[in-house]
């Protein structure tokens, strides 16, 4: 991330925290109800780009350039798009463009890991003057039996998973390595956050009703960075969604004659010990 | 704190193994309804290792074996469904075995 984005964003932070008590940070949310499934059934997927601690604003987005599949048996990948179908998505602040997909059972039914992987249009930031896009991967694991969870997908930008995103024990440790280009990046700003609101579907919105409340802004978006290695480190303190996403790691740096920021973003589920 | 003798480690060491050996290999099975109505079956260990070569049964609901078969190397085993209930058992191995019943097959 350059120098002026993050001033213009700690700037945009620390006043927006002012007034509502919230920091901001951008989430491609790749979402289904549960990632481990006993069997294989119907997925029903909501991608919103928002702020998933705070549950808004939401942010509009444009019809997805891929959003794929890649299967559990030989590494098949299947163009998901054509179940793509935008809606109006409820935030706690706004609504705007998100996209829904329900998945038909027939194509997850094989059991092992099933990859999701969206690339978005870039998003054009209006108030830093830059665009954001975030590759985003969520992975569904059907009947326990490990697969290609931890193989990176060619991904200009990329988080690697060293544990599997999907069998996680609230309080657990998550390990990941940042990718660029299939290498790791050393010392990349990785930004963390809690899915603080619940996701209705059939609404279209978030629940109003915030988990947990943040006792500062600053816990609203955690931050950290990758090692020497490009290993981020986190924890899961409670049980549900955590988005990862290490910030503007790619190569292409511009897009319409503005800045680009490349963002890689996974999804990982904890689960409570009951 | 007091290190742990070599005796002591290896006993430790052997515990985690054993704990790990009994705990890290359950069966997991599961049929469809493929496009041509006949029946998939997939087989594995939660483990990550194969099923292949390890048999299926599909019983009537007497218990009677209608159909034996192998799971094959891609760790499946496809078969025309008989008439009526019936059930699919994975003989997984010893206290592996796993039985699913024609009700609970679908596309």
């Amino acid at each position: 991330m350059t120098f002026n984005r993050k001033l213009l964003r700690a700037l945009a932070a620390a006043t927006f925290s002012c007034l509502t008590g919230a920091a901001q940070a951008h989430f491609q949310m790749l979402y289904v109800e549960e990632t481990a499934l006993q069997r294989a059934e119907n997925l029903e997927f909501a991608l919103v780009f928002t702020h998933p601690f705070s549950g808004g604003p939401t942010l509009v987005m444009e019809q997805p350039r891929a959003f794929s599949h890649i299967s559990s048996h030989g590494g098949e990948k299947i163009d998901l798009r054509k179940y793509l179908r935008p809606v109006q998505w409820q935030s706690r602040e706004n609504r705007a463009t998100a996209y829904r997909a329900s998945i038909p059972r027939e194509l997850v039914r094989s059991m092992g890991d099933h990859i999701f992987v969206l690339e978005p249009e870039p998003y054009l930031e209006t108030e830093e003057d830059v665009y954001i896009q975030q590759f985003t991967k969520l992975i569904v694991n059907v009947g326990g039996v490990p697969g290609h969870w931890a193989e990176p997908q060619g991904l200009p930008v990329e988080i690697q998973p060293l544990n599997k995103p999907y069998a996680n024990w609230t309080g657990g440790v998550f390990r990941a390595i940042v990718l660029a280009d299939g290498k790791p990046v050393p010392f990349a700003e990785v930004e963390i956050e809690y899915l603080n609101h619940s996701v209705d579907f059939e609404n279209n919105a978030f629940g109003q009703q915030a988990h947990v409340t943040a006792p500062q802004p600053a816990f609203n978006t955690l931050s950290t960075y990758s090692d020497a290695q490009g290993i981020v480190t986190i924890g899961l303190p409670r049980a549900g969604w955590w988005g990862i996403a290490a910030l503007d790691i790619g190569t292409t740096k511009i897009h319409k004659g503005k800045s680009l920021s490349q963002d890689a973003v996974l999804w990982v589920q904890a689960r409570d010990m009951k | 704190m007091k290190p742990l003798g070599s005796a002591q480690r290896l006993l430790t060491t052997g515990a985690l193994l054993f704990y790990q050996a009994a705990f890290a290999h359950g069966p997991v099975f599961d049929c469809y309804i493929e496009r041509d109505d006949q029946v998939k079956c997939e087989a594995g260990f939660t483990d990550g290792s194969s099923a292949a070569g390890r048999k299926i049964h599909v019983r009537d609901m007497s218990n009677k074996v209608l159909l034996e078969g192998v799971v094959g190397t891609d760790n499946t085993f496809t078969f025309q469904p008989p008439a009526g209930q019936y059930s699919v058992v994975f003989l997984g191995g010893e206290g592996h075995d796993t039985t699913i019943q024609s009700s609970d097959i679908s596309r």
